[in-house]
């Protein structure tokens, strides 16, 4: 325990009967143990699986992850002591998986069988994942650190608005070499460096939705004509709806990515939602999207092409082509079964990008459907855990805010598993914490900030009176 | 707005459940057929990573997956080579014939009864291991088989016996034949090659003629004339005279159906069991145009010809008996000309028959199945494909086939009588006429059982061009009984 906690709780003892809720960092410390044991099993298992002794680098790497996370787990200490004690541990399982699975995707085959070489990865795939982490660390402690309090962002509203649509609109504007990766045309191009500046845009977007909703959801949740029940919205507050809806469109036309578009828009409805609490704003952003791209779906080839492959992955010459990368993920998951070949025993390689986007055919294939589900679990307990905190928090706008980060990551999962596993049409999107890249991972890393942030505030007690009066409002300061 | 929020984290968990809820679809209810796919490698090459089961016969190994020096890889290996080709096939990378393409789940071990044991093993970290497939073949029988085949001088040929109370085949084997070592190899450009090369030989080594290749029969489809006649009472009991004329007229023809070497046949109305054990083209010619096409034909489909279905487990080409109406044409018909076509696997059934009283057994290759911790996952239980004749009617066709081999006018006399060996042979001849006008080689087929009393083996031999059947063929069915019954 650090000196904060303990100075909160001597302070509250004489003579106050109110029972203290607890910091909880030792059952922090204790899952991330948990978690880093986790880690180094399953790292070591790939090491045994492919060469059948430990790998080389266990100590190295090892000790630089429980540096990073331990390094995490301090600035939570210091920094946010009333924090939800799961999200931490949480993420940096993810984390770590994410690194032993890349190792693993690096060094391909088996002893005897060399195997294939992902052309897209490099020798030092796994120490660049290392570092973004320990980047993602630093920009999880950095948010910590500058937003004491979440509402402080609520003066940045218009201002992360416009960042936000600034950094989605970037790499349309580039020229395709500075732009495209895999066809995907969403990346900032410098140098050496590339970034995906649509992950931090996620959360610039966020922060305005929350902003803007709170100071015009009264406004927006005024009731218009009634039909079929359900309160209609007055046709003159249809405008953010339309304008956010056209927004996502133009990414799906000009970066050819319907999942970033399904992302955002799907983030805004969920928070207008919440702000209004009005279910036909709900309906109304569902029908706009179904529309908006079964529209595209006719107009454009390449979003036609990928409904095509999600209903007929199999059919004619789909899975030589088109549906290759889908159907050698499905054959890995099939293949893998319920208990997978073990890490280090199947051919994760052989299906395309299985590094990035298809990173949970690569978990599915080699941990089986157990190892997936727990993934899975874990994702949604780290949902749960940020939702809880927006339950929590009584500010609205931090409440608005920890609820769309919660659904984003929520949405996110869904929509790339879901394309993935062939439950929706595929569309590529990070896996948050597991695929490679540093963009994805430190943009991830800082909404698990803005989550404990939100948390820690709605946890912190508030500052005791001196005199038991009863009635005193306390009014914390912003 | 914490109410909205409740709903919200509804619908997250609606997303994570549709999530789990899929994972599952693909990851247990599809991963059978999604591991299974062609396309997928995955299956595949994983197969060289785990030892397969092996293929055993009366106590050999047949076939046997071994460790490659310095890899953690197998390599299939066949100790037998060619002799055993044709029933174990061979296990490439790109794919299987014979009982390891027939057994392959079990071999493999993906078959779902051994679900519970490599789960087992899983758990208890035991290396992943296929079933052992024990196969009813007799190594003494086979290797006779196959080296009686060879030694005959290059003609094609095949041999099979079979175990005529339960259908067990006891030899199966084929010449030419290949080797399967050479489809081991896990180089895919060399096995390209290798595989042309036996795929482009107009030896046509891959093909199993001892179930895939279809001759005429022959005199041998007197067996079943025979069986029609008494059956069908036209004839009362070996002993009752029939017409056999030196010529006999086909009507609607200028042609002559003539006996071998234009002789006659006894006095031109001998017992049916003389003009049998001579083997008179005539008098059967006359009793197949007596008793009809359709009804010869009813009674050889009970002697399992035209059966598109059958599997040992490996696929049987059908042997086949024509729809045939025209008087004349059913005369070629009911001595195994025309349009008849039999394997020899069909040859060694039809003495079967007989020699089990009149009951046909389903043949089988695969007596038994062990899972990798020796419980028995498969156990063939023998059954009756068919009763093709009564138990005196059986006896009546032993006789006379007992009479083909002992009676010093019978055909196979100076070929397949073991009397001095101890022995009786029960067999029937064919010589089958090929080329246009009769010009061609000859194809000598040859069909028996023995002891013919208390019959242990039913052979069928068919040699390609090989000219009379008691010359080529009933050498190598004596062979391989004498190698079964162990006679010195």
């Amino acid at each position: 325990m650090t000196a904060a906690p303990n100075t909160a709780r001597t302070a509250a003892a004489p003579g106050a009967p109110v029972p203290m809720p607890r910091g909880r960092r030792g059952t922090e410390l204790l899952m991330l143990v948990f978690a880093l044991a986790v880690v180094l099993f399953a790292y070591a298992s790939v090491g045994l699986g492919l060469n059948g002794k430990l790998p080389s680098g266990l100590v190295v790497y090892g000790v630089a992850f429980a540096a990073i996370v331990g390094g995490a787990h301090l600035a939570v200490r210091w920094l946010a002591p009333w924090a939800d004690p799961l999200l931490l541990p949480l993420a940096a399982l993810l984390n770590g998986l994410g690194i032993v699975m890349i190792y693993r995707l690096q060094a391909s085959g088996r002893g005897g069988n060399p195997g294939l070489q992902i052309s897209t990865m490099s020798a030092s795939s796994t120490t660049y994942q290392v570092l973004y982490s320990a980047a993602g660390v630093a920009a999880f402690v950095a948010v910590l650190a500058f937003i004491r309090e979440p509402r402080v962002l609520q003066r940045y509203t218009y201002t992360l608005g416009a960042v936000g649509l600034v950094l989605l609109a970037i790499p349309t504007l580039l020229p395709s070499s500075m732009s495209v990766v895999n066809g995907a045309k969403v990346w900032i191009i410098i140098g050496g460096f590339s970034i995906q500046p649509g992950e931090f845009a996620k959360l610039a977007l966020a922060v305005f939705f929350a902003g803007y909703l709170v100071a015009k959801r009264d406004v927006l949740a005024l009731a218009g004509r009634r039909f079929l029940g359900i309160d209609l919205p007055r046709g003159r507050d249809l405008g953010p709806v339309l304008i956010a809806w056209a927004a996502s469109l133009l990414i799906l036309v000009f970066e050819t990515d319907i999942g970033t578009s399904a992302i955002f828009f799907g983030m805004f409805v969920a928070m207008l939602y919440v702000a209004t609490q009005r279910t036909s704003w709900l309906l109304i952003g569902i029908g706009l999207f179904l529309f908006g791209s079964y529209t595209a779906s006719k107009l454009f080839g390449h979003v036609g092409e990928r409904f095509t492959i999600w209903l007929h992955p199999f059919a004619g010459k789909n899975p030589a082509g088109p549906a290759y990368q889908l159907v050698q993920g499905l054959e890995g998951m099939g293949f893998g079964g319920v208990f997978g070949t073990g890490l280090g025993h199947g051919q994760p390689y052989l299906t395309p990008l299985a590094q990035s986007d298809f990173i949970i055919s690569a978990f599915g294939e080699e941990l089986g459907l157990t190892g997936l589900m727990a993934l899975l679990l874990v994702f949604g307990l780290i949902v749960q855990r940020g939702l809880r905190a927006a339950v929590a928090v009584r500010d609205p706008f931090s409440k608005l805010l920890a609820g769309g980060l919660s659904f984003v990551v929520a949405l996110q999962v869904f929509v790339i598993v879901g394309g993935v596993t062939g439950l929706i049409p595929l569309t590529g999107v990070t896996t948050p914490f597991l695929s490679q890249g540093g963009s994805s991972l430190i943009a991830s890393w800082a909404l698990i900030a803005l989550l404990m942030r939100v948390s820690d505030t709605a946890r912190r007690p508030a500052p005791q009176p001196i005199q038991d009066e009863g009635m005193t409002q306390v009014v914390r300061a912003g | 707005m914490n109410r909205a929020l409740l709903r919200l984290s509804l619908a997250c968990l609606a997303m994570f459940v549709l999530l789990l809820l899929n994972v599952n679809y693909v990851q247990a209810f599809e991963a059978g057929s999604l591991s299974t796919r062609p396309l997928n490698t995955r299956t595949f090459d994983q197969q060289f990573q785990y030892q397969r089961g092996a293929i055993e016969a009366g106590g050999v190994k047949v076939a046997e997956s071994r460790l490659i020096k310095g890899t953690n890889e197998y390599q299939r290996y066949y100790p037998f080579g060619s002799a055993y080709a044709p029933v174990t096939g061979y296990d490439s990378i790109y794919g299987a014939t014979g009982i390891e393409a027939a057994e392959n789940k079990l071999l493999a071990g993906t078959d779902p009864r051994l679900a519970v044991h490599n789960l087992i093993g899983l758990l208890t970290g035991k290396p992943k291991l296929g079933a052992t497939v024990y196969l009813t073949i007799n190594p003494k029988a086979q290797q006779a088989a196959y080296q009686a085949l060879k030694a005959d001088g290059g003609h094609d040929a095949a041999a099979v016996a079979i175990d005529p109370s339960t259908g067990a085949i006891l030899a199966l084997a084929s010449y030419p034949s290949f080797n399967p070592n050479a489809y081991t190899t896990l180089d895919g450009t060399k096995l390209d090659k290798i595989d042309l090369a036996y795929r482009k030989d107009p030896a046509q080594p891959l093909l199993n003629r001892a179930i895939n290749a279809a001759y005429p029969p022959g005199s041998s489809f007197k067996v079943i004339t025979s069986a029609a006649a008494f059956s069908t009472g036209k004839v009362a009991n070996p002993q009752t005279t029939v017409p056999a004329p030196t010529n006999l007229a086909l009507p609607g023809t200028t042609h002559v159906l003539i006996n071998d070497g234009n002789e006659a046949c006894g006095d031109g109305h001998p017992p049916i069991i003389l003009a049998f054990t001579m083997s008179c083209n005539t008098a059967f010619g006359a009793l197949g145009m007596k008793l009809t096409g359709p009804v010869l034909r009813a009674h050889a489909d009970d002697f399992g010809f035209n059966n598109p279905n059958l599997t040992i487990p490996l696929d049987v080409t059908p042997s086949v008996f024509p729809h045939v109406t025209d008087p004349a044409l059913t005369a070629y018909s009911a001595i195994g000309q025309f349009d008849d076509q039999v394997t020899p696997l069909q040859e060694a059934m039809m003495a079967a028959a007989i020699a089990n009283n009149g009951t046909l057994m389903t043949p089988y290759l695969v007596q038994q199945v062990q899972a990798p911790d020796l419980t028995t996952i498969q156990n063939a239980s023998p059954s009756a494909l068919s009763h093709p004749v009564s138990p005196q009617v059986a006896g009546y066709i032993r006789q006379m086939m007992v009479s083909v081999t002992n009676n010093p006018a019978g055909t196979a006399y100076a070929t397949a009588n073991q009397q001095v060996a101890g022995v009786l042979i029960a067999g029937k001849t064919g010589t089958a006429q090929n080329g246009v006008n009769n010009t061609g080689l000859n194809d000598a087929v040859f069909t028996c059982f023995a002891p013919a009393y208390s019959p242990r083996i039913a052979v069928g031999v068919i040699v390609k061009g090989g000219g009379f059947g008691a010359d080529a063929a009933a050498p190598i069915a004596v062979q391989i009984i004498r190698a079964y019954l162990g006679l010195k």
